[in-house]
């Protein structure tokens, strides 16, 4: 099949490639760049496993085909940390046990810090149901809500 | 004030920060230099003889590198299905290729020329003599239509309280077939105490209903993946996503028939197991067969349509139950008479109808079981196999005699509860337990005792009990120069027990938990260790860890006594050093120099040997409250309360504790309100999570966890397996409370929106 070029920044660095057109942003995160942070539960965009944040926004990659991603920022979840810091929603997630066994981690941690930018300030129903788009199995998220309010908390207090 | 200063603690779990930043390597992340990409062919059928199989047109297509049938197992042990599939999604082929699109075209190529068969998914129907028979060899020693009319007879004859009449109405079909066995009943199982005949005698209220509990996934998140990779001399490397890497590996061996030495398992981090991630067939086995055949390394991995096809979830079934009691709230006898559904293989855990004995004194209990095949695939354990679905069926019941009686739910439980050395129906002594404790912590916390309900609102309450199992398991500890100490195990973390372990080690060597690591070692290298399920890790890791890190407390003394000139007995290890007793001015020496010292010594280096096998575990009980807020018109329930206690004996980290129960506690939810695998003729029909719906967190409200320690005498610390117990009740307590609300019992899982209207139309209830 006929590859396409296509130029993605990733975590800043960009990446130049030959792309198939039918590969989806997620394979061409996990199997071209190499990132496998980002996982997949589904494939069809119903588990939010493979959330990254396009161009600011919260998108599932599985359901994203590269081509289109093209010229466009991403951030995967290893591009959250900076200088040796976990961000504040990763902290967050550590210190209230928010994950078990951490397959849908990436997932929720990426969803929620695009919700906590947009707007700290939702409580707790409202992050609940914000992130419905994307499953957990181990944690009946009890933990996952107290580790979004401690980064929301945490964010809000420290710009 | 704990006497103790790591166990016991919320510490920080040893996988945190990889879990966070997406370092964790799973199965899928594993991509060894010139790996192919595998794909299975399946069944199109759930019923169906095989004529033929083409691969011509696939084996064209340019990127495929091999295609694989049963023909090319040679050990002959079944693979793939040849002549005859039983369900939808049986594996008939399996190809490699150089992407995962291109395997994925080839799969489709492969013609498979089918005879279409009839199909029974139904357990009542496929246990009738004109069902389709699934194998041709079940008759020899199958029960025969006396056996089961017999005993549904005898069920059956208070039908004066039956709210169903589907078994009823089989008898009377079955009279048609006098003398003929049953074919589709794959085993059985039979326990009794006392006489149920003479307790029913003796009681003022008997209820009898049939509860029907659906087949649901475990839905880990990670589905199924391994990628092995068979080099020129015949050793084989499996990186597997499996709760299980040892028993991966004997059943690679027993399948292909190689020696267990030339098989390495590495187990890569597990994205939740529940249970379902024992099996060696759906995808280790094809994924070794493939890169034996090409020569590279390849991936099998499953899509989460394939896990739904394909998968082992847990069974559903049919209950039977009757249960009476005095009018003043004793249970004198209960009986049950269940058909597990087992999908196409034996193996469904229909030995867990004992179950519907509770916690309960009831001295006459009579239990028959039957599992059943239909034209699904097998099944395996989901958290405490079987145990949701029987104590559902008891808890139901229970709470309709405490109706009829007039008795508070709550205290009719206390009252039936076992207590120490009483006779466990159909089984041994009960030893120490915390059952009371337990349901009254829960009640105390939620505020039963002054509950308040408004219009359609209703509590329910429930309690399930289960034990956790227990295995062999090994565990080196070494001591280093820098005072830090290493563990080295085989055990697959399931979601805190690699914590768990480090706390136990830390605590005994007097270190702090930071300066302790754990490695997880392959089959190759690490000591044997049984599978992480049944909740057997902290139990059986938890004690071998102990073992571990006390033989080499001793050699710590015994080197510390050499250095510091003095026995044994007068010497104590605290905060990572050796002091000699009362010694004034005090004396003493660090781990570190000790290790330093050791390198030197004519017995060698510090390391710690641990080996268990097995001890006596302990019972313990999750008791859970449910406030609830049924919408008549909607159908829809709502949960506005779920506090859920559990007897953990001993919370090591607590924090990992109240995760296990605040998970397991959804996903019994889940089964009660939403989750069903559906068939049709044509198999299943809803392989995904739109038409499968499995919880969000838009869907509950904060689950309350309580926990309650009566400490089990062989456990670490006294700590209890925690990872089963929180699902065993959740489906009643869920039951419990609708019925609370609107006055109808469901009796037929999951409680989705229609079905409550349904039941509250044929209740008299006008929307």
């Amino acid at each position: 099949m006929a590859k396409h070029p296509v130029k993605l920044t990733v975590n800043g660095d960009e990446h130049d490639l030959l792309i198939e057109p039918r590969k989806t942003l997620l394979a061409v995160l996990r199997d071209t760049i190499g990132l496998t942070g980002t996982k997949e539960g589904c494939s069809t965009g119903d588990c939010g496993a493979c959330t990254v944040i396009v161009d600011g926004k919260a998108v599932t990659s599985c359901m994203v085909l590269g081509v289109t991603a093209s010229g466009k920022e991403i951030t995967t979840i290893e591009g959250l940390a900076s200088d040796g810091e976990l961000h504040p929603v990763q902290q967050a997630f550590i210190d209230t046990g928010g994950y078990q066994c951490g397959f849908c981690t990436p997932g929720f941690i990426m969803a929620s810090k695009v919700l906590i930018d947009e707007n700290p300030d939702r409580s707790e129903e409202e992050f609940r149901h914000a992130l419905g788009g994307n499953i957990c199995r181990c944690t009946g998220y009890t933990k996952i809500l107290e580790a979004v309010l401690k980064a929301a908390e945490e964010i809000r207090t420290t710009g | 004030m704990s006497e103790y200063s790591v166990v016991g603690q919320k510490v920080k779990r040893v996988d945190a920060v990889e879990k966070v930043t997406g370092a964790a390597q799973y199965g899928a992340d594993v991509h060894p230099p010139g790996m192919l990409y595998g794909k299975i062919v399946r069944s199109k059928h759930a019923h169906a003889n095989i004529r033929s199989i083409d691969t011509s047109e696939a084996e064209k297509l340019p990127g495929v590198r091999a295609i694989i049938t049963q023909d090319d197992v040679p050990s002959g042990r079944r693979v793939f299905a040849t002549d005859k599939v039983l369900y939808l999604g049986e594996p008939l082929a399996a190809v490699a290729a150089t992407d995962p699109d291109i395997a994925e075209e080839a799969a489709e190529l492969i013609e498979i020329d089918y005879e279409v068969l009839p199909v029974v998914q139904d357990v009542m129907e496929s246990i009738k003599p004109s069902a389709p028979r699934l194998h041709s060899d079940d008759t020899k020693d199958g029960p025969n239509r006396r056996e089961i009319t017999g005993q549904i007879r005898q069920l059956s004859r208070d039908k004066e309280n039956d709210h169903s009449d589907e078994i009823s109405k089989l008898e009377a079909e079955l009279e048609n077939y006098a003398d003929e066995v049953y074919y589709n009943i794959s085993a059985e199982s039979h326990s009794e105490a006392g006489d149920v005949e003479k307790g029913f005698a003796e009681c003022d209220v008997v209820v009898e209903d049939t509860y029907v509990i659906p087949r649901v996934h475990q839905t880990y998140m990670e589905p199924h993946v391994s990628v092995a990779s068979a080099d020129s001399s015949g050793k084989i490397t499996v990186w597997a996503s499996t709760q299980g890497p040892f028993a991966i590996r004997s059943g690679i061996a027993g399948t292909l028939g190689i020696p267990l030495t030339q098989i390495n398992v590495i187990g890569t981090t597990m994205g939740g197991g529940f249970g379902g991630r024992f099996g060696v067939i759906i995808t280790h086995v094809p994924a070794v067969l493939l890169s034996q055949k090409t020569g590279r390394p390849v991936r099998v991995q499953m899509t989460r349509e394939e896990e739904f096809i394909d998968g082992r979830p847990a069974p559903g079934c049919v209950i039977k139950l009757k249960t009476g009691a005095t009018k003043d709230g004793r249970i004198l006898a209960r009986q049950a008479l269940a058909f597990w559904d087992s999908g196409s293989v034996s193996g469904a855990s229909i030995g867990s109808t004992i179950r519907v004995r509770g916690v309960y004194k009831i001295p006459n209990l009579k239990i028959d079981a039957y599992g059943v095949h239909t034209n699904k695939s097998g099944t395996a354990a989901y958290r405490a196999p079987g145990a949701p679905q029987a104590i559902f069926a008891g808890e139901s019941q229970l709470d309709e005699i405490a109706e009829r009686i007039g008795m508070d739910p709550v205290k009719f439980r206390l009252m039936n509860m076992r207590e120490e050395g009483d006779q466990v129906p159909a089984g041994g002594e009960e030893p120490k337990v915390g059952y009371k404790e337990t349901l009254e912590a829960v009640a105390d916390a939620a505020g039963w005792w002054d509950r308040e309900a408004g219009e359609n609102q209703g509590w329910g309450v429930a309690v399930g009990d289960w034990t956790n199992g227990c295995g062999p398991g090994g565990v080196y500890v070494s001591v280093h120069e820098d005072g830090s100490v290493r563990i080295f195990h085989g055990s697959m973390d399931i979601t805190g027990t690699d914590t768990a372990i480090s706390q136990i080690i830390a605590e005994i060597l007097t270190v702090p938990y930071g300066s302790v690591t754990i490695r997880r070692g392959d089959t190759d290298s690490a000591p044997y260790s049984t599978g992480s399920g049944g909740s057997v890790v902290t139990f059986t890791m938890g004690n071998t860890a102990k073992l571990a890190a006390e033989d080499a407390h001793r050699r710590v003394l015994e080197l510390a006594s050499e250095r510091l000139n003095t026995n044994v007995e007068n010497l104590e290890l605290k905060e990572g050093a050796v002091h000699v007793v009362s010694a004034e001015p005090p004396k003493s020496i660090s781990l570190g120099e000790l290790a330093a010292y050791s390198l030197s010594t004519t017995g060698g280096p510090i390391v710690g040997k641990g080996s268990f096998a097995r001890q006596p575990s302990t019972p313990a009980l999750a008791a859970q409250i449910a406030k609830v807020e049924v919408d008549p018109e909607t159908g829809r329930t709502r949960v506005l309360k779920l506090v859920a206690s559990q007897d953990v004996g001993f919370a090591i980290n607590p924090m990992a504790v109240e995760g296990q129960i605040e998970g397991g506690t959804v996903q019994g939810y889940a089964w009660a309100m939403m989750e069903e695998m559906q068939y049709n003729e044509n198999g299943n029909v809803n392989p995904g999570f739109v038409d499968y719906r499995v919880p969000t967190s838009a869907d509950l409200p904060t689950v309350e966890s309580v926990i309650v320690e009566v400490p089990a005498p062989n456990g670490p610390y006294g700590a209890k397996g925690v990872g089963e117990p929180p699902i065993t009740p959740t489906l009643a307590t869920m039951a419990n409370a609708v019925k609370d609300a609107i006055g109808v019992r469901i009796t037929e899982l999951p409680i989705k929106p229609e079905k409550v209207v349904d039941a509250l139309k044929s209740n008299g209830h006008s929307p």
